[in-house]
């Protein structure tokens, strides 16, 4: 296997699991005061890899999905995911993205970013602090979490080729 | 490893086409009527997420079984209390009614359904999807309680399920009035001090006062909720006063969180048929 199809697939397969887990324990998650968001860390891992079209419909999809699960905002998630789907692409096309931390600042300031806008698309408006302690929480632990299996498989590729 | 893969010009046009599609597409869906929304949900939560939700379920059932079974058994040996002390009621009622020659009492039937909270948003959750065991098609908007009190209100039905919002969600009011009749007025969802959420009784006049502790029960106005269900124990007189009429601080009797099983109000519904229910 060479090295860009097996740093494909490991990605693929992490973007895959972490998309699981976010759906099989949705439900923790938004009842935690911080937690991270797996689904924005995916689709920002995901957005590092598709071109921004790409990346758009599958933010796109997955916001008609988490839509469904939340029975509200149906529509705004999904308008919602597809900016950031397209902006994360666009934007990682813009910045050089080859260095590890430049992934893990990318997946904090795309989640703090994305957090913000699906809160203020609620029904209840935030209050500031929500939005900047609690957003910068939820952001950093996304960056970690999605930041190590990103590592992680990226680590298992390379030992692979 | 490398992530930069920069698109060519016409590529990255192509991908901003296809983005801005996408997003008056999620426009438009945004704007769909609730009844189409739901159907949206409904078909995605039995196909692609049905996986999920059904172990989400399997944890949650699971998790607090031994819980459910005290709960439930408190509240059978309560409701056969009340059984008892009502048996004597509804035949002096029936004889009362006889004698004075009133029709005979109507006050609705109700039917049990789950109810799945949606997402929470700062802590509170304000919507719920509610599903009957069979196909009532409850007239909607109609209200959502549990034995404790008010739930909240389902505003659309579709093939025995529907979607609703909690008492707590900003649009919610319900016409209140305390149990003697003392004083009528209108209660809506409030944010009080240290974000927690409670109701607001609106539109008391100024010389009404209401003692801290009264009970508030449903007044049946409006048709929605059933006259007599418990809503909320004043709390205190609110700070805001507006001409002649003043406002009451409510602790609500049920939070979102506690609801798993509701009862939905049918008046005017659509019950199934006897060959139906007895599949």
């Amino acid at each position: 296997m060479d090295a860009e199809r097996s740093t494909w697939v490991w990605s693929g397969f992490s973007i895959v699991l972490l998309l699981f887990l976010h759906f099989l324990f949705r439900p923790m998650f938004v009842s935690l005061p911080v937690a991270p968001n797996l689904l924005v860390g995916a689709l920002l891992l995901a957005t590092l890899r598709l071109r921004a079209g790409h990346a758009a419909f599958l933010g796109f999809g997955l916001g008609i999905l988490e839509a469904a699960m939340a029975l509200e905002g149906m529509g705004w998630y999904a308008l919602a995911l597809t900016v950031i789907g397209y902006v994360g692409a666009r934007s990682r096309d813009l910045l050089f993205a080859d260095a590890r931390f430049y992934v893990f600042g990318y997946l904090f300031v795309g989640t703090w970013i994305a957090e913000s806008v699906l809160l203020l698309l609620g029904t209840t408006p935030p209050g500031l602090i929500r939005l900047l302690a609690g957003g910068a929480t939820d952001a950093f632990l996304t960056a970690l979490v999605c930041g190590g299996a990103e590592a992680a498989t990226a680590s298992i590729a390379e030992r692979q080729v | 490893m490398r992530y930069l893969t920069v698109g060519r010009p016409e590529s990255q046009r192509r991908d901003l086409v296809l983005a801005v599609i996408l997003a008056f597409f999620s426009l438009f869906l945004s704007g769909l009527s609730l009844e189409s929304r739901l159907a949206i949900t409904e078909v995605l939560r039995s196909s692609i997420l049905a996986p999920f939700i059904g172990a989400q379920n399997m944890f949650v059932r699971s998790s607090d079984l031994s819980e459910q079974v005290a709960a439930l058994t408190t509240e059978r040996e309560a409701l056969a209390a009340r059984v008892l002390e009502g048996a004597d009621l509804a035949l002096e009622n029936q004889q009362l009614r006889a004698i004075t020659g009133l029709p005979d009492r109507r006050t609705g039937e109700f039917a049990v359904g789950e109810v799945i909270p949606g997402a929470p948003e700062a802590g509170v959750s304000h919507s719920f999807l509610f599903r009957t065991r069979n196909e009532v098609v409850p007239v909607t908007p109609a209200g959502i309680s549990s034995p404790e009190g008010i739930v909240g209100v389902l505003r659309t039905a579709h093939g025995g399920s529907g979607l609703g919002e909690f008492w707590t969600h900003p649009d919610f009011r319900v016409g209140v009035r305390t149990p003697t009749g003392s004083a009528t007025g209108i209660l809506r969802s409030f944010l009080a001090a240290g974000e927690e959420t409670m109701m607001l009784l609106e539109g008391i006049p100024f010389q009404t006062d209401i003692p801290a502790g009264t009970l508030l029960v449903t007044s049946g106005i409006g048709g929605v909720h059933p006259p007599g269900v418990p809503v909320g124990f004043v709390v205190e007189e609110a700070d805001s006063r507006s001409g002649w009429s003043h406002s009451f601080l409510v602790e609500p009797i049920v939070r979102p969180g506690q609801v798993r099983v509701g009862l939905v109000w049918l008046v005017g519904s659509v019950l199934p048929s006897p060959d139906s229910s007895s599949d």
